[in-house]
């Protein structure tokens, strides 16, 4: 008899575990958020021009992760022209408005509240005006864990593709309740 | 006369219920702009756009690549950016009804992705010929 509840038990608990990891990562992001507020987060995107312009051929990151002045180079219209190898040219009032619209989101812009962002910001030697965030040495100090396989495998390609791991990076959330690494799973160390 | 007649009127026929009005102005200028790059040009046809489109050449990144790679074979399937890994909406207006309906978006893309391929841009004849290719393939 006492032997049978104790099974209940467990029974109930595995269910109740179950349901929780079947849970979606939303249910993650909201509670890591509340948890941790900004400090793993930026953010979203919330510009359609921007969408359709710079998340056509990648991820669309945000404004806040990268400074002002990382922005304003990566969009000058000669960087464009040979944007790591690809064409990005933009019509000159799309490409003002958009410049516009990182710059006053910017990692390191007054407006922008996000600890992550002030973190990156901060990280960033000021004398350097990366372009790429996965080149700076924050961000390979957060990633230099990962094994090769895990990055050059078809499903993520590239350090670049945030969303491959990263399941709420477009809603700007990048804490580590919600990295699933494709082909080995959750991450936590 | 009647020739100017004939080139406005064979895009209608061959895409007549397939593309938007905005679509189709597109495909009459690139067919004219085709007879003047080509007096033999009959017509943009599926067969050609079929080879432009799954053929392999040496791209701009000085590698082997056809629109294949990132598009797929299935154009109704999601396809996969080769350089980014980013998922891409199927190419298909049978399977994805916003694609073809820009011209603003469709000549963007068709500069970028003839450079991406051929390491140029493509003739007015070829870019036809592409556009039919990927309407009609079922
Ligand atoms: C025609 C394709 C294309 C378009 C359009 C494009 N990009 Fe890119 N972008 C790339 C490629 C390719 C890379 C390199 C990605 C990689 O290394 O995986 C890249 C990389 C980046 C990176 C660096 C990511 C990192 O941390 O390594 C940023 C930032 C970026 N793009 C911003 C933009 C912005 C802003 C726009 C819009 C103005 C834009 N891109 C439009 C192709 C494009
Ligand atoms: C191959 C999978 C993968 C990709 C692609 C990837 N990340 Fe990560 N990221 C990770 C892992 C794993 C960690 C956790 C490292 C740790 O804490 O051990 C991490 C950590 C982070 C952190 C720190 C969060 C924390 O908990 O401290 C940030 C911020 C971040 N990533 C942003 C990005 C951005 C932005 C991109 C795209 C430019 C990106 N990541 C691409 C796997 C990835
Ligand atoms: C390097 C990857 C890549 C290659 C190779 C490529 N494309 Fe694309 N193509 C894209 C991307 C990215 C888009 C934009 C998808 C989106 O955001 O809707 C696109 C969009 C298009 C569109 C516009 C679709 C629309 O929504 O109206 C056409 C047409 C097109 N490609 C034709 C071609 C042709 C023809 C070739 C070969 C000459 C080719 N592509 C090769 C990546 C590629």
């Amino acid at each position: 008899m006492k032997k049978m509840k104790i099974f209940t038990i467990l029974a109930l608990v595995g269910v109740a575990f179950a349901t929780f990891s079947m849970a979606d990562s939303d249910e993650y992001s909201k509670k890591s958020y509340k948890k941790y507020g900004s400090k793993y987060s930026v953010a979203p995107v919330n510009n359609k021009l921007y969408e359709d312009e710079c998340a056509s051929c990648h991820f669309g990151y945000q404004p806040g992760l990268l400074p002002k002045r990382s922005w304003v180079k990566l969009m000058e219209p000669r960087e464009l022209e040979n944007h790591f190898g690809d064409d990005a040219t933009l019509e000159e009032e799309d490409r003002l408005t958009l410049l516009g619209y990182l710059t006053a989101n910017a990692a390191d812009s007054k407006y922008n509240n996000s600890r992550l962002s002030k973190e990156i910001a901060r990280e960033i030697p000021r004398g350097l005006t990366p372009i790429a965030l996965s080149q700076t040495r924050y961000f390979k100090h957060d990633h230099d864990e990962i094994p090769k396989r895990f990055i050059e495998q078809k499903e993520v390609k590239s350090i670049a593709n945030c969303a491959a791991c990263h399941t709420t990076a477009q809603k700007g959330y990048y804490g580590e309740r919600d990295i699933v690494i494709p082909n080995y799973g959750r991450w936590d160390d | 006369m009647k020739k100017v007649l004939w080139l406005f009127l064979l895009p209608l026929v061959l895409f007549g219920a397939d593309l938007n009005p905005q679509m189709q102005k597109y495909m009459e200028e690139l067919a004219k702009q085709a007879k003047q790059e080509n007096p033999d040009f009959k017509g943009f046809d599926y067969k050609r756009g079929e080879k432009i489109f799954t053929s392999t050449h040496i791209g701009k990144r000085g590698k082997p690549i056809s629109c294949v790679s990132c598009h797929t074979s299935d154009l109704t399937k999601e396809g996969k950016n080769i350089n980014t890994g980013k998922v891409l909406p199927p190419l298909s207006p049978q399977a994805n009804p916003k694609s073809i309906t820009k011209v603003k978006k469709v000549k963007k893309w068709l500069k970028r992705n003839f450079k991406d391929v051929y390491n140029r841009v493509g003739t007015a004849q070829e870019k036809g010929d592409a556009i039919v290719y990927i309407v009609n393939k079922k």
